[in-house]
């Protein structure tokens, strides 16, 4: 049951992770002067959405 | 992590994989807070646990390295550990605060620095084997986050005065009643930012100390076959066969270490934006 619990709270994650670095690949695409600040902006995020999985993670393993 | 390669050879002769409940609930033990010396954690009297010591050992650390980078200090310098703590001393001045705070960085840049590389050292050292890393418990990041919360709101406070801090939280031009309830939940997202600091860095330690100790053990667990083949002298064949899968697990081990040390720099990266963030917030008038 935890594992099902962590998998759902992946799935979020990982959308967000991949829309947010489709996104930076295409603006980097299209404005390569403003490589840097896309990363930084893709960084934050990719934190923001990793927190809500991790979160998800440690719940999993903590409650039993 | 330890006891683990003892307890793989125990494994021997019966199925490999009877004993991974029981090692992985060992490694679940070893990552949560214990005294120093492997005895449970009493909360009663006052004790170094696990964590602890190795945060203290990581400002030892953190001592040394600065004290040397500084020791000769010249216009252009010659040392490499000097050149090294500059190159990231400027990253965090240039990449971070000044991306993030905009002008008068240059007076929040200690902090951030002091920040940056207490997360980084910690988090560095937690990657040795048999190290734990500071920041992978709740007790170290939420005092953290706690002072960097209390770090932005002083910023706040000093940089627009009171009522007008307390203001800058309502959005301008939108009507009275929503002004107050998005207000409202400003404050509260502030508040919850003690909560989302905290848990990300501790979660993405912790979380990857018990990925890459799960990980570890399966190593062990696939790796022995290929020991006991070699050791007992068993024909060619067996053992190419035998060697590989532990191959490809070690490979796959040795790539989510080199992930938990990009992992680990970029944590610490994360946690000092997103305080820069908060900062400069707080430091300009929107």
């Amino acid at each position: 049951m935890n594992v099902i619990g962590y998998g759902l709270a992946v799935i979020g994650a990982s959308l967000a992770i991949g829309m947010a670095g489709g996104k930076a690949a295409e603006a980097t695409a299209r404005q390569p002067e403003v490589a840097g600040r896309v990363f930084t902006l893709f960084i934050l995020a990719a934190a923001f959405a990793e927190a809500l999985a991790l979160l998800g993670f440690v719940l999993a393993l903590i409650v039993k | 992590m330890e006891g683990t390669a003892t307890a793989a050879a125990q494994a021997v002769g019966h199925s490999p994989f009877a004993l991974l409940p029981d090692q992985v609930d060992e490694l679940l033990r070893s990552l949560g807070t214990l005294n120093v010396n492997g005895e449970p954690y009493g909360a009663n009297r006052f004790v170094l646990t696990n964590y602890t010591f190795f945060m203290l050992l990581a400002l030892v650390l953190l001592g040394i390295v600065f004290f040397f980078a500084v020791k000769k200090l010249s216009l252009v310098p010659h040392n490499r550990l000097s050149n090294g703590v500059e190159a990231m001393a400027d990253f965090v001045r240039n990449d971070i605060a000044a991306s993030q705070i905009g002008h008068g960085s240059d007076k929040y840049f200690p902090f951030l620095a002091t920040v940056f590389f207490f997360i980084l050292f910690n988090n560095i050292l937690g990657l040795i084997p048999g190290c734990k890393p500071g920041t992978g418990t709740m007790g170290v990041t939420v005092a953290l986050s706690t002072l960097v919360f209390g770090v932005f709101n002083a910023v706040g406070f000093k940089e627009q005065g009171f009522f007008g801090y307390l203001k800058s939280f309502a959005p301008k031009g939108v009507p009275f009643p929503i002004n107050l309830l998005v207000w409202a939940i400003e404050v509260l997202s502030a508040f919850l930012r003690v909560l989302t600091l905290s848990v990300r860095l501790f979660a993405n330690m912790y979380a990857g100390h018990i990925i890459l100790g799960i990980f570890a053990i399966l190593t062990a667990l696939f790796t022995e076959p290929l020991i006991a083949a070699i050791r007992t002298g068993s024909g060619l064949g067996g053992a190419a066969l035998g060697a590989l899968p532990s191959i490809l697990w070690i490979a796959l081990m040795t790539a989510l270490y080199a992930m938990e040390v990009l992992v680990a720099v970029l944590q610490a990266y994360v946690f000092t934006l997103l305080s820069a963030v908060y900062i400069g917030i707080a430091a300009h008038e929107h």
